[in-house]
């Protein structure tokens, strides 16, 4: 039977096969490696990557951002994998004086399916992959095929050694061949995507699948906040501005205690002249029909709404919303400004397993009163508002922690608090 | 109220007799009347500088969202029926539409699904998969399912209960009009065809439909247990109960609207254009405007944009409604529909049936 015709540039499953097997082999000849020397590497080849000339002209295209924002992409996720960084990764999880030895026992062969939203998460994936000792294959995400062949060849030119544990592919997602040809041998395999995409994978990949679906993420700011003299709302404009708001990562809503000054509509004003402000310096990609016709119907809707306000323009749309609760928002750059007696309220508030990272403005006593409540609505991370988008590679992505899951260790409700 | 009656039953006789329509003329009345009985919707005219005095042509007629019927009681008096809108969120977050003259609803309904399900005038026996209106008293689609029963069948039969699709008596009914060369109409949500389709599969069951039989389906892809493109819906009509793609009728409709549009093809064939291209056709009193997501002005022809409708026989609430589904036109009177905005919520009649199930 001849093999169905694949788009160019896509991989084939014979290929695919022999890559995996030959990186397979590659890392059991670097068994005995120090993971100071792996972290080291990949550290250097980040940088590298983050200097490729030829994806910083490429990926606007391709990941329908513009320029500036794949700049800042590039540039975050290339931080993101800073050796230190890492060196403290692997002592926090593997314990002290870890990085002067060999990686403990772990999977041989670690897979990633690759969401499409985000570009340039393949460098944690692969970073994560050889940290546990693995092989690592991973299938880049629709709208981003170049940000990990561009990080392998980086890493071929830093430690050829470890970039031949490495294979780096495309295929349109459900090409039952080529996952089949990937991941067969894969102890584990990270999927992340759309809820639709990992229960798919679900089906085909039972026990071994790391399931990380659709998640969101919120601002909160306390009186405490608002009465800094800091630029919040510019700090969250930033954030929702990164990625242009597709990623896992970007608040969709922010909750304002109610009798602080600022008052909430005015912050949402605040935000309003900040998204403005954000978006000359990063401007917005193109949008498709679908995004840009849920702006416009979050717009039409709010103005039914009773006590509702609609802040609108060429950066972004805030729609001030005075009831608390929760509501998914699509289009870009959008975010509702919900007021809140108290902040105690969010656990009540925010769903369930669906709250990824929450940006808070808040004092120390604050946010420690938070945690219990977020912790068990499911929530990966808390940081300040401005630093949402800049996870270390430490972000416990839906508690898990990021080493330790791959070598089969229970989720233990880990929670990263960057302070 | 004897204005308001005057209003809703003339149009509802101009429908009824298939007297011609001016649109315009139409448009502007109902504005009027709408303006002057709903006040949500004129309080949102007045914001935007729109009073009937003013209004230049039909297409400057506020349109009001469909979220705003989630929100709202946007009637022009009191209702005769509230329909709901289906979906597996919470009942609060679900559009309902309030009808004050059902009359015209079915007049609407009645009208356009003979023009283009039945435009050959045959009478034939209705087969619903549909819950029956005891089941979903709020269901437009089972009211309308009923009055078509009523006024075109021999005989109305329901394979939607509580329990959900009864595939074995269907599969029974549809093996006696095959064994008596009967012609029928099996209508119903795209969900339920699907299962249909499913059971004769793995039970390698065939029917043949006496000549004359017909498929109207709704709902699309919402609530599908599994994909299957239009094409392969055609196929299986087919080839599990032998009608041909040129029966095979889709609705497309909203419970915010009393009039609906139906693929073009029977009518085309009984038209003598069966080369047309598939489109979504609607009756003379229900236009749809493809708008620019950005500016909500009209498209240039074959763009993809939301679609907008100016239904007439909404007299009784607001007659201009902006959807969350996108589409483009197709020559010059069909549309055709392309999807959803980004994350607009499910809802449709394609998930009666998930309905049913999460009841």
């Amino acid at each position: 039977m001849n093999e169905p015709a694949r788009e160019p540039g896509c991989a084939t499953p014979d290929r695919l096969a022999t890559l995996v097997d030959a990186a397979i082999e590659a890392r059991a000849g670097l068994r005995g490696r120090a993971l100071g020397d792996t972290a080291a590497s990949l550290g250097e080849a980040a940088a590298r990557w983050a200097a490729d000339a030829r994806l910083r002209e490429e990926l606007p295209a391709a990941a329908r951002l513009s320029a500036p924002v794949v700049a800042e992409a590039i540039r975050l996720s290339a931080a993101a994998v800073d050796t230190a960084a890492m060196l403290a990764l692997i002592e926090h999880e593997f314990g002290a004086g870890a990085v002067e030895r060999p990686a403990p026992d772990g999977p041989a062969l670690v897979g990633h399916v690759l969401a499409a939203n985000v570009p340039a998460l393949a460098l944690p994936a692969i970073a994560l992959g050889c940290l546990v000792g693995g092989a690592v294959v991973v299938k880049s995400g629709r709208d981003d095929a170049l940000s990990a062949p561009a990080f392998h060849r980086a890493l071929e030119a830093v430690d050829p050694a470890l970039a031949a544990t490495v294979v780096t592919a495309y295929w349109p997602g459900g090409d039952r061949a080529c996952e089949e040809a990937a991941f067969q041998r894969a102890a584990v395999v990270v999927a992340s995507g759309t809820d639709e995409t990992v229960t798919a994978l679900a089906g085909r990949l039972g026990a071994r699948l790391i399931a990380n679906g659709e998640r969101t993420s919120v601002a909160a700011v306390s009186r405490e906040g608002l009465g800094r003299d800091e630029p919040l709302a510019e700090r969250l404009a930033l954030d929702i501005a990164l990625h242009d708001q597709r990623g896992c990562l970007s608040p969709r809503a922010v909750y304002v205690e109610a009798d602080g000054a600022p008052s909430p509509m005015a912050f949402a004003e605040r935000l309003a002249a900040a998204l403005e402000h954000v978006a000359r310096e990063l401007p917005p990609g193109p949008a498709t029909v679908e995004e840009r016709a849920a702006q416009q119907l979050l717009a039409s809707e709010a103005e039914w709404e009773a006590g509702s306000r609609v802040l609108a323009g060429a950066g972004g749309l805030v729609v001030y919303d005075p009831r608390a609760a929760f509501r998914p928002i699509a289009g870009r750059r959008a975010i509702r400004v919900h007021p809140v007696a108290t902040l105690a309220a969010l656990p009540v508030v925010l769903p369930k397993r669906r709250v990824e990272c929450v940006g808070l403005a808040t004092s120390g006593p604050e946010a420690a009163a938070l945690v219990p409540g977020l912790r068990s609505l499911g929530v990966a991370r808390l940081c300040p508002i401005g630093r949402m988008q800049q996870p270390t590679l430490a972000w416990p992505r839906g508690q898990r922690l990021p080493l330790g899951s791959l070598r089969g260790r229970p989720d233990g409700g880990a929670l990263e608090i960057e302070t | 109220m004897s204005s308001v009656r005057s209003l809703e039953a003339e149009l509802t006789a101009a429908i009824t007799t298939h007297d011609a329509l001016d649109f315009e003329t139409w448009a502007r009345r109902i504005f009027r009347h709408q303006f002057e009985r709903n006040a949500p919707y004129r309080a949102f005219c007045e914001r935007r500088g729109v009073r009937p005095e003013t209004l230049a042509r039909w297409d400057d007629v506020p349109a009001v969202p469909a979220a705003a019927f989630r929100r709202h009681d946007l009637a022009c008096g009191p209702p005769e029926a509230v329909f709901r809108t289906s979906g597996t969120t919470a009942p609060e977050t679900r559009g309902h539409h309030l009808v004050p003259h059902l009359a015209l609803y079915r007049a609407s309904a009645l009208a356009a699904f003979e023009r283009f399900v039945l435009p050959d005038d045959a009478r034939l026996a209705c087969l619903f998969l549909v819950p029956p209106p005891e089941l979903l008293p709020d269901s437009s689609l089972a009211r309308m399912c009923t009055w078509v029963g009523e006024a075109f069948g021999h005989g109305v039969e329901w394979f939607v209960g509580a329990g959900g699709l009864d595939l074995e008596r269907l599969l029974d009914r549809l093996a006696g009009a095959e064994r008596r060369g009967d012609a029928v109409l099996v209508g119903g949500v795209t969900s339920a065809f699907i299962q249909l389709f499913d059971i004769c599969a793995s039970r390698r069951h065939v029917f043949r439909l006496g000549p004359g039989s017909r498929v109207m389906d709704t709902g699309g892809a919402k609530g599908l247990l599994r994909p299957l493109s239009r094409a392969g819906f055609l196929r299986a009509c087919w080839t599990t109960l032998g009608v041909a793609g040129y029966a095979c009728v889709n609705e497309y409709g909203m419970t915010e609207l009393c009039s609906q549009r139906y693929e073009s093809v029977l009518r085309d064939r009984f038209d003598g254009r069966g080369l047309a291209p598939r489109r979504w056709l609607a009756p003379p009193w229900l236009r749809t405007r493809v708008l620019d997501p950005d500016t909500l002005e009209p498209t240039r022809a074959g763009d993809v944009g939301l679609l907008c409708h100016h239904d007439l026989a909404n007299a009784g609430s607001v007659a201009v409604v902006l959807t969350e589904d996108l589409g483009r036109t197709i020559g010059d009177d069909g549309i055709e529909v392309m999807g959803r905005a980004a994350m607009a919520p499910p809802r449709g009649c394609g998930l009666l049936l998930a309905e049913l199930g999460a009841a």
